[in-house]
């Protein structure tokens, strides 16, 4: 009898410990979220987005590897050799990413906006895109320039035939150069050896364009939309500006400032 | 669910008094089915114990709404309920309000207190409580938050008490109710015009208040609160009187009122609803917007956040004040109280988003450049509560966007919070951040 009562003191003692232990033990805030099993469900937009990630990083990695090249040289010139040197590497890293014209926009806008991507150099930037432009499966690209502080420098590198490359805003020098046969357009103006050593095709400039424009070009057409400032040392080929051809004529001379 | 009909008791007055006693139109929508506010969160508050702040044009049955639906709830006839009525106006004193001394044992040498019938009613109803001055708001403060009514030392407490209050919009007889009163109200509705048609009937009917009254037990309950027993004693004495009332009404008008016994057990029926883990989130994320600052660490009054801000979207930019502790329980009794009322196994998402704005709109503060742009808007409801429902729109919005992750930042946060070594969910919401305040505080 006696036992019993001690112990039915015990558990009373013991639940009463409980109790305050209970009472007194830390509240989980989040307790009734913890059976909360959380299914992800994917959105099309993520993979894109992701997918879209992946391409980006292919390309930037492609582009440092050019540059890494390229800084062997110390000062980037623009010599013709040097040109052809950086496209073929360009073109070798270009191949083996599968991209849209889409991704080449995107990059371009990288270029300036993350940090991800060291340095924009306007020429070996002009050789990659345009390795970029004339790889891609898509026939026409239009890139918007517009909003970059820099001009780059070679874009329109011989894009080949059935191209066509549209850029918004203004471009640097060497634009179009060595064309073989597609359409570029700039709907912007374009600084000086535009078109330089194109063999075919067509480069549409809507605004100005600088000097030795169409040096060493083998045939094609430049259309001008604004002013001519010079023309360089032309073999064959036709320059209109504001629709009146002016090479092969009798009004405007190589290597004159107008 | 356990189910003792006594949802189908209370549905059946609130159609009692929308029917014969309190014409209106109704005003707020729930999972399909129109109510009217004014009833419906009457009867709740009644039932819950809670207190409502009736707002409305005068003439516009805010008073009588509420005397209706005390009555019916806990079966006192309307005379009583008269009678302890406190209406507020500038000469009003703590004497007509809480008790005075008892003069004739004061001339004996012996304090007692004489307590007024409003303390002791269960059911308290002030009459147009912004007339009374800001300072002598302060008088009732204590008595509507935890029904503990002091005078000369002594002190009586109501165990069960709920308080209408209703408040005409402002006139040059009215004050501005003080911040810490207004935070002590769970609701706030208004009472509306119900219509030409509707106000055209009530003028040609005759006076319908009658058919809740009883002379006889008035009297014998006035009788009770005058005499010298103890309150508790009062209590018992009034509680068998009012359930002579309960049958009689019963009797002439075929519904039936609740008795202690019912309300006590419609009570506990409520208590035992829990929110689903939606309702909870969404709730969650509602207080993270009217309380988070990453500028000051919480929002305060005193405190103007400036643009610029990363939150400069979510409601904390909209705001002055930060939400109190008393909002998160008043949104949860009338949301226990109206997922009981429509036979819900727990509270849902759609419990709380018509609730929500109901217990919001006289708790926060807008900035004066978001009243004046949404001044004009067109809408229905008075501009208070129109806006604290754009607001609870605009989270459900955002909730309706990031629920899962938002659970999902909730689930790791338990998980963290139980000592497992997990990094807290990153997402673009104060709630993330506070998850974040929450789990270092853990870690810590």
């Amino acid at each position: 009898m006696i036992h019993e009562k001690k112990m039915n003191e015990i558990t009373k003692k013991v639940l009463q410990n409980q109790t305050k232990k209970e009472s007194l033990a830390v509240k989980n805030p989040f307790g009734e979220f913890d059976n909360f099993q959380f299914k992800k469900v994917e959105i099309p937009l993520d993979k894109i987005v992701q997918d879209t990630e992946v391409v980006m990083d292919k390309i930037r990695i492609g582009y440092e590897k050019l540059l890494e090249e390229e800084a062997k040289e110390l000062v980037w010139m623009v010599q013709y050799n040097t040109i052809i040197k950086a496209y073929e590497l360009a073109e070798k890293y270009v191949k083996e990413i599968d991209y849209t014209a889409e991704d080449i926009e995107d990059f371009c806008f990288a270029l300036e906006n993350t940090q991800r991507i060291p340095y924009l150099i306007p020429g070996p930037a002009g050789i990659y895109i345009s390795a970029l432009c004339n790889c891609v499966k898509d026939e026409e690209i239009k890139l918007k320039l517009s909003e970059l502080k820099t001009e780059i420098n070679l874009i329109g590198f011989r894009l080949p035939k059935g191209k066509r490359l549209v850029i918004e805003g203004d471009t640097g020098d060497f634009t179009g150069i060595g064309l073989e046969g597609g359409e570029l357009v700039v709907e912007g103006n374009a600084k000086n050896w535009t078109g330089a050593g194109m063999r075919s095709g067509k480069i549409l400039v809507k605004k100005n364009i600088g000097l030795h424009t169409g040096e060493w070009m083998m045939g094609g057409e430049i259309y001008v939309g604004g002013r001519v400032r010079g023309l360089g040392n032309i073999v064959e080929g036709k320059i209109f500006e504001r629709d009146k051809l002016i090479y092969p004529g009798k009004v405007r001379y190589p290597n004159l400032y107008y | 669910m356990e189910n003792n009909c006594y949802q189908k008791q209370v549905m059946a007055i609130y159609q009692f008094i929308s029917d014969h006693l309190y014409f209106n139109r109704p005003d707020i929508e729930i999972k399909g089915e129109k109510y009217n506010s004014a009833i419906l969160l009457g009867l709740i508050t009644g039932l819950k114990k809670g207190k409502q702040l009736i707002i409305g044009e005068p003439g516009l049955g805010k008073t009588t709404s509420a005397e209706f639906v005390c009555s019916l709830i806990y079966q006192f006839p309307l005379g009583v309920i008269w009678g302890s009525e406190v209406s507020g106006h500038p000469e009003q004193t703590e004497e007509k309000i809480v008790g005075r001394p008892d003069l004739g044992k004061l001339n004996q040498g012996e304090e007692d207190v004489v307590w007024t019938n409003f303390s002791q009613v269960p059911v308290k109803i002030v009459d147009e409580i912004n007339r009374l001055p800001e300072t002598k708001q302060s008088m009732i403060l204590d008595g509507v938050d935890r029904g503990n009514w002091e005078y000369l030392n002594e002190m009586i407490i109501n165990e069960e008490y709920c308080l209408f209050a209703t408040a005409n919009y402002q006139d040059g007889g009215t004050n501005t109710i003080i911040a810490p009163l207004i935070d002590r109200f769970d609701t706030m509705v208004e009472s509306r015009y119900p219509g030409p048609n509707l106000s055209f009937l009530i003028g040609k009917a005759s006076r319908k208040d009658n058919i809740l009254r009883h002379p006889k037990y008035e009297k014998d309950l006035n009788r009770i609160l005058k005499s010298k027993i103890s309150y508790e004693k009062k209590i018992l004495k009034m509680e068998e009187i009012c359930n002579a009332f309960g049958e009689y009404i019963y009797e002439t008008l075929g519904i039936r009122p609740l008795t202690k016994k019912d309300r006590e057990q419609i009570r506990s029926e409520m208590e035992g609803l829990e929110m689903d883990l939606d309702a909870s989130a969404f709730v969650r994320m509602l207080l993270a917007e009217l309380s988070f600052c990453d500028r000051y660490g919480q929002k305060r009054v005193v405190e103007n956040c400036d643009e610029g801000c990363h939150y400069t979207g979510y409601l904390c930019y909209q705001i002055k004040n930060c939400a109190s502790n008393r909002l998160p329980t008043s949104i949860k009794q009338y949301a226990q109280g109206l997922a009981w009322l429509l036979e819900d196994s727990e509270i849902d998402i759609e419990h709380i988003k018509s609730i929500v704005p109901y217990t919001l709109a006289h708790r926060i503060q807008w900035k004066d450049e978001i009243l004046s742009q949404k001044e004009r808007a067109k809408r229905n409801d008075p501009f208070a509560i129109f806006l604290a429902k754009e607001a609870v729109k605009t989270v459900a919005q955002r909730y309706r966007e990031q629920s899962d992750h938002l659970k999902d930042a909730l689930a790791i946060g338990s998980k963290i919070f139980q000592g497992e070594q997990l990094e807290p969910i990153e997402g673009d919401h104060p709630l993330y951040e506070e998850i974040k305040k929450d789990v270092q505080f853990r870690k810590n």
